[in-house]
């Protein structure tokens, strides 16, 4: 897509938000954010194939690293950015290099492992994550002498939501997009066509990590807090769930599945309370049983038979 | 005929699986648009030499040299990148794809743009003429029309034919096949013997495993036979069939040849 769309998309997404109130601002920004975690963690399991339970983990490493490089290490915010990014890097490398060469399966337990046990870190780690009660009373550094709040806030997620996308999507058309779905769909033809299929996962895995972490880093300045129940494993499948239910394998699949997912339970809270939970199990299951393609693969379905 | 210089070389190739040897010292040379089968009985180790070819297992002795260079002990994707290319016993297209884009996997080491280069939005030109490359190949198999049809709808014989537009779709300046006959319906049979001598002719050197003699005789220059793992013959296919071990080999199974 041509630079002229991308900005089209984000002139959209930014200048919403000042027609919104302060609630509806923080339920529009919190959405953009699961969009933009959903689009990435799509990229990594339903494109490349790689059933990791990190995604939400790198989020919240790139949402601690930036608080913590700010004010506990004083750096400027372009060098704490930058130094956020490369801690998530090393730490993707880390986890995809050995994983690489196994089967999916020890993917998907050394990922577990790794956001069980940056859980931990969090709870452990003194004063320098602030221990169970996280790290709180902080605030954006103004940037170039300008305080970004309120809906401005907003337009920064929406460009990050909009980058992100753009990101993927060109890496999805281009021969290294369409190297992840051979990896994905058979590992041995895709070394007989020359692709380096070990390389191929660990590149996908430590990139959708690193936008994992970029997003966590805008996070942090959404509540001006991170805790460790945030970015515990529930998250960590609910991102697997809004990808499932969307449709693994499609943008637009993960965009529908987390707008549904993250907006179903406003919708149902006031009915049935905290059990929209279970109603989220029912839908995962069905997608599974019913419709692998979820529901990007229902609308994919209907426009065939329009046709 | 077999004319150009020796592109692919084996020389003593052993492979061992526990006590079973696979491959016995053998020796043989693949020219550039040479047409060469690769016959023998059931286990004889044709699929073991062409895996051994691909990288796909290691030889416990020999050498295998391509353009004068070592090859033995490179990863599959690494043999890929120099030009070796396989087509499997089995037809393996990429199931999440369309045709053209099965086919442009198959260009994967064309492409030269970095990944920054596609972030940045670049990337485009080459990615188009990679495109009408692939649909060039996809016209010469004779899949022409089928570019965008889901992989899943295609009959065995087209799945054949575009695992062969996407091994041609990386440049080789080798290919494996592996049994491309098996399966094929006669006037398959026939557009497959066009559409390797096609091959052949644009100067590729063509290795053919194939169990189904009247199409391979006619199609292949020379003929290698392999028994028990070692070679027992090597020549036209004329002579070769003749050929008293060739005929014990194939005892009983005289009407294959």
């Amino acid at each position: 897509m041509s630079w002229a769309r991308w900005l089209a998309a984000f002139a959209v997404l930014a200048v919403l938000p000042f027609f919104l109130g302060n609630y509806y601002n923080d339920v529009y920004r919190k959405l953009l954010l699961w969009i933009t975690l959903a689009l990435g963690y799509n990229f990594l399991f339903g494109i490349s194939g790689q059933v990791a339970f990190s995604h939400f983990a790198f989020y919240g490493v790139g949402a601690y690293s930036i608080v913590i490089l700010l004010f506990q290490f004083s750096l400027p915010l372009p060098l704490a950015v930058l130094a956020g990014i490369a801690l998530c890097i090393i730490v993707a490398l880390a986890v995809a290099i050995p994983s690489a060469r196994l089967e999916g399966f020890y993917l998907a337990l050394a990922t577990l492992a790794l956001a069980q046990l940056f859980i931990v870190v969090l709870n452990e780690g003194g004063s320098v994550t602030g221990g169970t009660g996280g790290l709180t009373n902080y605030r954006l550094p103004d940037v170039l002498g300008m305080r970004i709040s309120g809906p401005w806030y907003t337009v920064v997620i929406a460009a990050l939501l909009v980058g992100t996308y753009a990101v993927l999507w060109r890496l999805d058309h281009s021969w290294f997009g369409r190297a992840c779905r051979a990896v994905r769909d058979n590992p041995e033809a895709a070394a007989a066509m020359g692709i380096n299929v070990a390389r191929t996962k660990v590149i996908a895995f430590t990139l959708t990590s690193a936008l994992a972490g970029v997003a966590g880093m805008v996070y942090a300045f959404v509540d001006n807090t991170v805790n460790p129940p945030i970015f515990g494993l529930e998250n960590a499948f609910l991102i697997l769930f809004m990808v499932i239910v969307g449709g693994a394998g499609r943008h637009a699949g993960a965009i529908v599945g987390a707008v549904l997912l993250f907006l179903l339970p406003f919708v149902l809270s006031p009915v049935i309370g905290h059990h929209h939970v279970l109603v989220f199990g029912v839908l995962v299951v069905a997608a599974i049983l019913l419709q692998p393609r979820g529901l990007i693969g229902i609308y994919d379905e209907l426009r065939r038979r329009l046709a | 005929m077999s004319s150009g210089a020796v592109l692919l070389e084996v020389r003593a190739l052993t492979k061992r699986f526990g006590g079973l040897t696979a491959v016995s010292g053998l020796d043989f040379g693949l020219r550039q648009g040479e047409i060469l089968g690769l016959i023998g009985p059931n286990g004889a180790g044709k699929s073991t030499t062409f895996n051994l070819i691909a990288g796909t297992y290691g030889a416990d002795a020999g050498e295998i040299r391509f353009a004068d260079e070592p090859i033995l002990g490179l990863a599959p994707h690494g043999i890929a990148a120099r030009g070796i290319i396989r087509t499997f016993q089995h037809n393996r297209p990429f199931g999440g794809m369309p045709v053209l884009d099965n086919v442009l996997v198959g260009a994967h080491t064309r492409f030269r743009s970095g990944l920054w280069r596609l972030v940045a939005g670049g990337g485009g030109g080459e990615e188009r003429r990679q495109r009408r490359r692939a649909e060039e190949l996809i016209e010469f198999v004779g899949l022409g029309g089928l570019e965008e049809a889901d992989v899943g709808t295609l009959s065995f014989g087209q799945g054949r034919l575009l695992e062969i537009a996407r091994a041609l779709a990386g440049d080789p300046r080798v290919i494996l096949f592996d049994e491309p006959a098996a399966g094929l319906t006669p006037s398959e049979l026939e557009r497959l013997g066009d559409i390797v001598r096609g091959i052949a002719a644009r100067g590729i050197a063509v290795l053919l495993i194939e169990h189904d003699m009247r199409f391979l005789l006619p199609l292949a220059q020379r003929v290698v036979v392999l028994n028990f793992g070692a070679k027992i013959a090597e020549g036209p296919p004329h002579e070769v069939r003749r050929h008293p071990a060739v005929m014990e080999a194939y005892l009983g199974d005289a009407a294959a040849l």
